[in-house]
């Protein structure tokens, strides 16, 4: 009975906004972008790959700046937290919304690797330069062909980065939370009282991505004046 | 809504930079294609007889070795200059003549019995499975070899280019299916 009185009295968690437009794009593309990069990569598509590349390298300066001036789940500052908050999450001890402490660490291990192959793939170049990242020039054919090979290596270690993102998710699953419909819909479960995203503005959205792909052009064009 | 229709005009901005690339691509598709198409001079479809000793496979091998190693150099060589605002033509030339000297004798290169059970080596089993499809293939480098030394000589950079990449695309189209993966070698 008492229980019951409770269960009633008390509002139940309510759908409210989490995931902004741009930042739930920014997740789907990247994670079909990996994919087609892997699949372009073992079926020697060499052009494929370069543009998934640079796709890529868009989509993650794109993340960077909308981490900047985005949504408040977007923002690094307001989900990037040190140790403390980290165990305090593991106690139990996290009432919110978007990434958990936890999960930061994920997004930011993701993000890293990802941009580290990225830049490792930019200096590549195979042994007779029929394939080759914009910057190779940069540097000298052996480093190129060292590049090569740590990019991948390193793929390998992204593969077990992502292995371990989707058992999160799927672990979260069978606790009951389902990360994957927010990450689609942008809206999701929440304790009543916590604050909603607050939405970032459209044009800097815009920007950002502009910004992104201005960026991403100077590179494919050699990084000039530097290596022009 | 407005948004959205702004990310997706960014896209094609974005799809439209590899656009020009790909309008380049075809072109060096088509270059390729027409290399092919010339009457090839009898093409075998069976491999050179095996050497005679283990020493005389590994000799060829060897020579095949520096061979395909210089012809890399010489690929990187051109590919920088033609990448350069003025390409030094006299570079180009002197590697498109190597190039082009060394193809003319990889038809030689790939006897029996020269694969990787006989030492170290990229060459996979399946160039002696399929020969005739393997000796079409290094056909057309060597007439993409040829055609680009023919125009090396002219001063023409944006024939050499096209050239260039045709030359390219038929390295490729052996690698990819006859040299094994450079992780699985080492």
């Amino acid at each position: 009975m008492i229980e019951d009185a409770a269960s009633e009295a008390a509002p139940k968690p309510q759908k409210i906004a989490i995931w902004d437009l741009p930042t739930r794009l920014f997740h789907w593309t990247l994670a079909a972008l990996i994919a087609f990069s892997w699949w372009t990569a073992e079926e020697h598509h060499d052009d494929l790959h370069l543009y998934s590349g640079f796709a890529i390298l868009s989509l993650l300066l794109f993340r960077i700046l909308w981490g900047l001036v985005g949504s408040s789940t977007a923002r690094f500052v307001n989900f990037v937290r040190g140790p403390r908050a980290v165990s305090g999450y593991l106690r139990g001890s996290w009432a919110g919304i978007g990434h958990n402490p936890l999960g930061a660490l994920s997004v930011i291990a993701l993000i890293g690797l990802v941009a580290l192959q990225v830049g490792l793939g930019l200096f590549a170049s195979d042994e007779d330069g029929l394939m080759q990242g914009p910057l190779a020039h940069l540097v000298s054919s052996d480093t190129s062909e060292a590049a090569v090979d740590l990019h991948e290596d390193l793929f390998n270690v992204l593969l077990v980065f992502i292995a371990l993102h989707v058992a999160a998710v799927l672990f979260y699953f069978l606790r009951g939370k389902n990360l994957v419909g927010p990450m689609f819909s942008g809206r999701g479960k929440a304790d009543p009282g916590v604050e909603p995203m607050r939405p970032g503005k459209g044009w800097l959205a815009i920007l950002c991505l502009f910004a992104a792909i201005a960026i991403t052009r100077w590179i494919i064009a050699g990084a000039p004046p530097f290596g022009g | 809504m407005r948004k959205n229709v702004l990310i997706a005009a960014a896209t094609v901005s974005l799809l439209s930079a590899c656009g020009e690339r790909a309008a380049e691509n075809q072109a060096q598709v088509t270059a390729a294609n027409n290399a092919r198409a010339t009457p090839a001079a009898a093409e075998s479809s069976a491999p050179p007889a095996a050497p005679a000793t283990k020493e005389e496979a590994q000799k060829i091998m060897h020579e095949r070795h520096e061979g395909m190693e210089q012809i890399g150099k010489s690929t990187k060589a051109i590919g920088a200059q033609l990448k350069e605002d003025e390409p030094n033509i006299g570079i180009i030339r002197t590697n498109a003549t190597k190039i082009s000297e060394l193809a003319a004798r990889s038809a030689n290169w790939f006897p029996a019995g020269t694969g990787p059970d006989v030492g170290k080596t990229r060459a996979k089993v399946e160039i002696w499975r399929k020969y005739e499809d393997f000796a079409a293939k290094d056909a057309d480098f060597r007439k993409a070899a040829q055609s680009l030394k023919g125009l090396a000589d002219s001063a023409d950079v944006n024939a050499i280019r096209t050239a260039f990449a045709a030359m390219g695309k038929t390295c490729k189209a052996c690698h990819d299916s006859y040299r094994t993966e450079k992780k699985e070698h080492d």
